[in-house]
């Protein structure tokens, strides 16, 4: 039998590389275009909608400071739900571990008091990390041992959650006072602005540096990217998430534990949220009330599927989500565009992802046909 | 007339012509055997006649006019039934129910449920097909389930019946009751097309024969005027060597030892019933019986899969009876599964990933977690070599190989970890001649290395020719030992269906000692 | 104190409760059953409820909102069938992204038209069907207060829920189009070997859970609450979806997974009034049908057995 030609394959491959990496944009690319379409049938200009966005997220170092801002959590989640993703499991709970997390640490910064900045931000992290992680042990057990969909499971937990610190912030952990909030976080428990890590002189010499609010988290976020792209590409450990999110079958042929794996996988997603959570109080509210988060967890969703559950696409996808966000106000007081045309993008980005496979699915049908009709 | 005809039909896959050209006719009453081995169209250009695909060139035509059919439902307006090699019947839903879908008695929406239930008596008794209307078909055995199938098609009204390699899960018993049945309907007035790959029965029950190869027809016959390795030679388009030659056994150490096995089933059912045997350095030991008698329980739960509910197993003096997968691959076993696409390989991991599954967590393919890529391509690259995987690189994804290609790859990673005892299950399903042979070579490298070999399959001929003890499981027992030289087709079958005075007739299925699988 | 808890109106407010979970559950049976899940229940729900209030407050007219949402939830389940039938994408991503899509709409459509977030102003709603008086005393008088209380005090959808939930048990078990849905979700591909139409046969199945959770969206603007507010339903389709595999995917089981789901709601709102006497903070009894479901998935899932081809798209080739 003849072999195909190598070059025909390896052109394949490029093609293939391509498509990873074109058909995200291309993706966003409509759904903006549709959000658009929406902005003019509604009667708002949508030439002078984007260039408020724009304005609002890139247009100036403190317009860049936010879009970092809001693009930490998103980093996060959507590692979280791209973890999940990989083993196969849907973990739309993510908002209820991001609200964890978000007690963990303030509880804890809390009860640090005073203590060096050294020691209380990391062990504050670790809190939420376990904090995340013991949100999404139950969903974790129940989808391991009876199969139960951890699409309804996570979702309770994070309803559960978020009335769990409502109580919290209304009664046990409220300020004196009548806002239901908690104290604020001494600064040596926060994440400080990445402005304030430059003197002044510096600030005036490169504008760039001027990051407005945008905190320390974002290097938390990146850190925790490079991690689970390492993780997934070099140990055992991201191996089996894998084998297990493709064939569950063939894992447990080969020896590995499918349930064990379905915990970890679930855990450490919620690992990331709670981490997510910690940041977002620690760098952005410096204290914890009950609506700190804007849905971070569900974004993540659409960040995690724009990326292809890459861990190192996801960075530009939060990246984009986190402009949308950042530039929503700006859009809103400058060209009156309700703000939740932001949503409706977002949702559009997911379907397009979605529709997507169809067409690399008949491309890799060709492929298949081809080699194997070759070897 | 003929009540089916192709002309030059042509069906085309990206990157390979299915059927080329292919022409032939069916006449009123007549049974024709389509004769080929696996990956020859068979089963496509049927397929084609049967609307589930369309042609890209030529002509079917039904009682000399042409048709274009686009839908099964066409297909079956135009009195064409098929019965699939999986079933197309749903589990959950009874006898009747299965056969009425589509077709449902009753008025305005509502189903007449006991018009149904008579209809589907009456076609039953008036054929001859026994079954009960009321029965769900998960509860029924495969060889009811296929009668099911084929009254389906009788409801439907077929005139022409083509049948998908329907005996690959039946007993010898229940092959001769469909033989009979087919014969049957054929004199009431059916037309039937028989897809196999098996020379004895093509022999046994065909009225004219066409031999297919690579998606041409390149032979018609009839039985009278061949014999089987005429078929086998128009079939490969070579001489065959039918059976491998191998030198005698050099029995070693014990190296499994099955004691007194019991392993629950799915259903609730004891499928392994205390089962006792060993199989020794240099032996290949074959497990024959037909489907569904145990022996997926027994493999399952000697490599772990499976507990069982009391006995044991031991590998060399290890006690693996209640090991999981792990532990089992650790100790030395290893095992091509039955199904390589479900529980062999990872279709979306490439190669070189599927080539360490198992081994994954091992030095010196990782070490404290941590993967080593180039000690793991290395590896890769030798065994892609070493077992003559037909890739252009290592980062093919398994999804796209040929099934040939994919099994050579689970033989690579299994048998390239030098087990001690090796397990195959049905390692040649749905392969070509070329791969069958290069899996066969390989069973007997092992035995030749001193390794153990437990063959499971339902293939006789694969066992006559590999094994060097045979043991016949029924029912979740072992009923009968056999050496290589007791063995024969005929001494399998008899006891392959209970052993117990149901011996074959004389114008039965007659094996014949050496034809292809 | 008991009996300031167990009174009629806590069942009656069971079976209020019940009704838009209901709705939406029985519209998830029969999405499953013909092989397509639908985790958008919750979006299209909203939807609805939307939709069904704008048209409310633009004509008064409380029948045309209902048939409004019963409209708006076809068409945003069309959205899904395509996406998950024609497109074979995902249908969990599908359905999440009908979610996400359905809070924005929303949203945007509430500051577009009128002008500002939260919620819209009240509107015409529909009453009880039936009132009887519940005079004199006596034991049977009493019953009858009871009989009246939890039977004869509804608004007309939830009289509707009900007969649907019969009717659909009968349709599904009964007529040919349940046999095909049935078989649909079990194995379409011999389904379509009968020449029976699977993609027709799935289209109509996702676009009548549509009609069903648009009119549970429906009946909990227009009957219950009066108004909308964002994001009202609050989880509510997801609760549904545990119904229904509580409910082992019938239409009747659904609907009395339903009315736990309902009872336990109602009885949450009821032991509010134990705060006077127990210091429990309303959080916990706020969460409660959550945890409920919860424990009705962790303890119903292994077994009861989801159709074979739940969520699988359908390949011709």
């Amino acid at each position: 039998m003849s072999e195909p030609r190598e070059d025909a394959v390896v052109q394949r491959r490029w093609m293939t590389i391509l498509q990873k990496t074109g058909t995200p944009v291309i993706s966003a690319l409509l759904a903006i275009a549709v959000g658009s379409i929406i902005i003019w049938a509604s009667g708002y200009d949508p030439l002078a909608a984007f260039a408020a966005l724009f304005k609002g997220s890139f247009g100036s170092p403190k317009a860049v400071g936010d879009t970092l801002l809001k693009s930490t959590p998103l980093i996060l989640t959507g590692l979280a739900v791209a973890y999940g993703f990989r083993a196969g499991l849907f973990n739309i709970g993510a908002e209820g571990q991001l609200f964890m997390g978000g007690l963990a640490a303030t509880a804890l910064g809390l009860a640090l008091g005073g203590a060096s900045w050294w020691v209380s931000v990391p062990l504050m992290l670790l809190a939420a990390m376990l904090a995340g992680a013991a949100w999404a042990f139950i969903p974790a057990l129940l989808k391991a041992r009876i199969g139960a969909h951890e699409v309804i499971t996570t979702m309770m937990f994070t309803y559960i959650g978020r009335y769990f610190v409502g109580y919290l912030v209304n009664g046990p952990m409220k300020e004196p006072g009548n806002i239901p909030q908690t104290p604020a976080l001494d600064p040596a428990a926060q994440l400080p602005r990445i402005a304030t890590l430059f003197s002044e002189a510096a600030r005036e010499a490169v504008p760039i540096l001027n990051l407005g609010r945008a905190h320390m988290g974002i290097l938390v976020a990146l850190i925790a990217a490079v991690v689970i792209w390492l993780i997934l590409k070099y140990t055992t450990l991201g191996f089996e998430n894998r084998a297990v999110g493709f064939n569950r079958w063939a894992s447990e042929t080969a020896g590995i534990s499918v349930q064990w794996t379905t915990v970890k996988a679930l855990c450490i997603s919620g690992v990331l949220a709670g981490l997510a959570g910690a940041t977002e109080v620690m760098g952005v509210h410096h204290r914890l009330f009950d609506q700190f988060s804007s849905g971070f967890g569900f974004t993540g969703i659409a960040v995690a599927l724009l990326a292809k559950n890459h861990p190192l696409g996801v960075i530009p996808a939060a990246l984009l989500f986190g402009a949308l966000s950042a530039g929503a106000t700006t859009m809103q007081f400058e060209a009156k565009v309700p703000q939740d045309i932001i949503q409706i993008i977002q949702a559009l980005v997911i379907f397009f992802v979605a529709a997507e496979e169809i067409v690399l699915w008949f491309v890799r049908r060709r492929q298949k046909e081809a080699i194997s009709h070759a070897g | 007339m003929a009540v089916l005809e192709l002309r030059d039909v042509t069906k085309v896959f990206p990157g390979v012509v299915a059927n080329d050209r292919v022409s032939f006719s069916l006449e009123k009453g007549e049974i024709l055997a389509l004769l080929g081995e696996n990956g020859a169209g068979k089963s496509t250009i049927m397929n084609v006649v049967y609307g589930l695909l369309s042609e890209d060139g030529g002509e079917i035509l039904i009682d000399d006019k042409p048709v274009k059919i686009k839908s099964p439902r066409q297909a079956i307006d135009l009195g064409i039934g098929m019965v699939h090699q999986h079933f197309m019947l749903i589990e959950p839903l009874t006898v009747t129910e299965n056969i009425v879908l589509g077709r449902e008695p009753g008025r305005m929406g509502v189903i007449d449920f006991a018009l149904a239930r008579k209809r589907v008596v009456e076609l039953s008794e008036r054929y001859g097909l026994k079954v009960d209307p009321d029965a769900k078909i998960a509860d029924l055995a495969v060889g009811m389930q296929q009668r099911v199938e084929i009254l389906k098609a009788l409801y439907q009204g077929a005139r022409v019946l083509i049948l998908d390699e329907p005996t690959a899960v039946l007993t010898p018993q229940e092959v001769r009751e469909l033989f009979s049945v087919i014969r049957s309907l054929v004199d009431e007035g059916l037309s039937v097309v028989f897809i196999t790959h098996k020379l004895e029965e093509v022999m046994a029950v065909s009225d004219r024969i066409i031999v297919m190869r690579a998606g041409r027809v390149v032979g018609e016959t009839k039985p009278a005027d061949t014999d089987d390795v005429g078929l086998a030679r128009m079939m490969v388009g070579r001489d065959v060597v039918l059976r491998v030659e191998k030198p005698p056994s050099t029995c070693g150490d014990s190296v499994l030892a099955v004691q007194d096995l019991h392993v629950m089933g799915d259903r609730g059912l004891e499928a392994v019933a205390g089962v006792s045997f060993t199989v020794c350095a240099g032996e290949v030991v074959a497990v024959a019986g037909v489907s569904g008698n145990g022996q997926t329980e027994l493999v399952e739960s000697i490599v772990g899969l499976r507990k069982p509910t009391s006995g044991t197993i031991h590998l060399k003096d290890i006690d693996i009876t209640h090991a999981g997968p792990r532990k089992s691959i650790e100790a030395g076993v290893s095992h091509i599964p039955e199904d390589r696409h479900r529980r062999g390989l990872v279709l979306q991991f490439d190669i070189t990933e599927n080539l360490v599954l198992g081994d994954h967590r091992l030095p010196p393919y990782a070490k404290k977690g941590v993967m080593k890529p180039k000690v793991i391509a290395e590896m890769a690259v030798k065994r892609i070599a070493d077992y003559d995987v037909r890739t252009p690189s290592a980062s093919v994804l398994a999804g796209n190989l040929s099934g040939g290609n994919q099994q050579k790859l689970v033989v690579a990673r299994e048998i390239g970890r030098e087990p001690e005892l090796l397990i195959a299950a049905q390692p040649t399903r749905g392969l070509d001649v070329g791969a069958i042979e290069f899996v066969h070579r390989e069973v007997l490298a092992e035995r030749a290395k001193g390794r153990a070999v437990l063959l499971v399959s339902l293939e006789l001929e694969e066992i006559l020719s590999l094994a060097d003890r045979v043991l016949v499981m029924y029912e979740g027992r072992i009923v009968r030992e056999l050496s290589a030289e007791e063995a024969d087709a005929e001494t399998l079958g008899y006891y392959m269906t209970g052993g117990g005075g149901d011996k074959l007739a004389a114008d039965a299925v007659v094996p014949v000692t050496g034809g292809l699988q | 104190m008991l009996d300031s808890i167990i009174t009629p109106d806590l069942f009656a407010a069971a079976i209020r409760i019940a009704t838009p979970l209901a709705l939406a559950a029985i519209g998830g049976t029969i999405c499953e059953r013909s092989g397509v899940v639908n985790i958008a229940l919750e979006g299209i729900m909203l939807t609805g409820a939307f939709f069904g209030t704008a048209v409310v407050l633009a004509t008064g007219e409380p029948w045309l909102g209902v048939i409004a949402a019963v409209l708006a939830g076809v068409s945003i389940s069309a959205v899904h069938a395509f996406a998950s039938i024609n497109l074979r994408s995902d249908q969990t991503v599908s359905g999440t992204a009908i979610n996400l899509l359905a809070l924005g709409v929303t949203g945007f459509l509430m500051k577009l038209w009128y002008g500002h977030p939260g919620t819209t102003d009240q509107i015409k709603t529909l009453g009880s069907v039936f009132t009887f008086d519940a005079p004199g005393g006596g034991v049977l008088a009493e019953v009858w207060r009871w009989v009246n209380a939890i039977l004869f005090t509804h608004s007309p959808i939830v009289y509707l829920a009900i007969i649907i939930a019969i009717v659909a048990q009968w349709a599904v078990f009964k007529t040919r189009w349940g046999l095909r849905l049935r078989a649909l979700g079990e194995h379409p591909r011999a389904v379509d070997t009968v020449g029976v139409n699977v993609a027709r046969g799935r289209w109509v199945a996702v676009l009548m859970s549509g009609a069903l959770a648009g009119l549970a969206g429906a009946n909990l603007t227009i009957e219950q609450v009066g108004s909308f507010t964002e994001n009202m339903t609050n989880g509510r389709g997801f609760i549904a979806l545990a119904a229904n595999i509580f409910g082992r995917w019938t239409p009747v089981g659904s609907y009395l997974a339903s009315l736990l789901f309902g009872f336990a709601d109602a009885l949450q709102i009821k032991l509010q009034i134990l705060r006077g006497v127990v210091n429990v903070p309303p959080q916990v009894f706020q969460a409660l049908p959550y945890v409920l479901t919860v424990i009705v998935v962790a303890g119903v899932v292994g077994r009861a057995v989801a159709p074979a081809a739940s969520g699988v798209p359908y390949r011709k080739d």
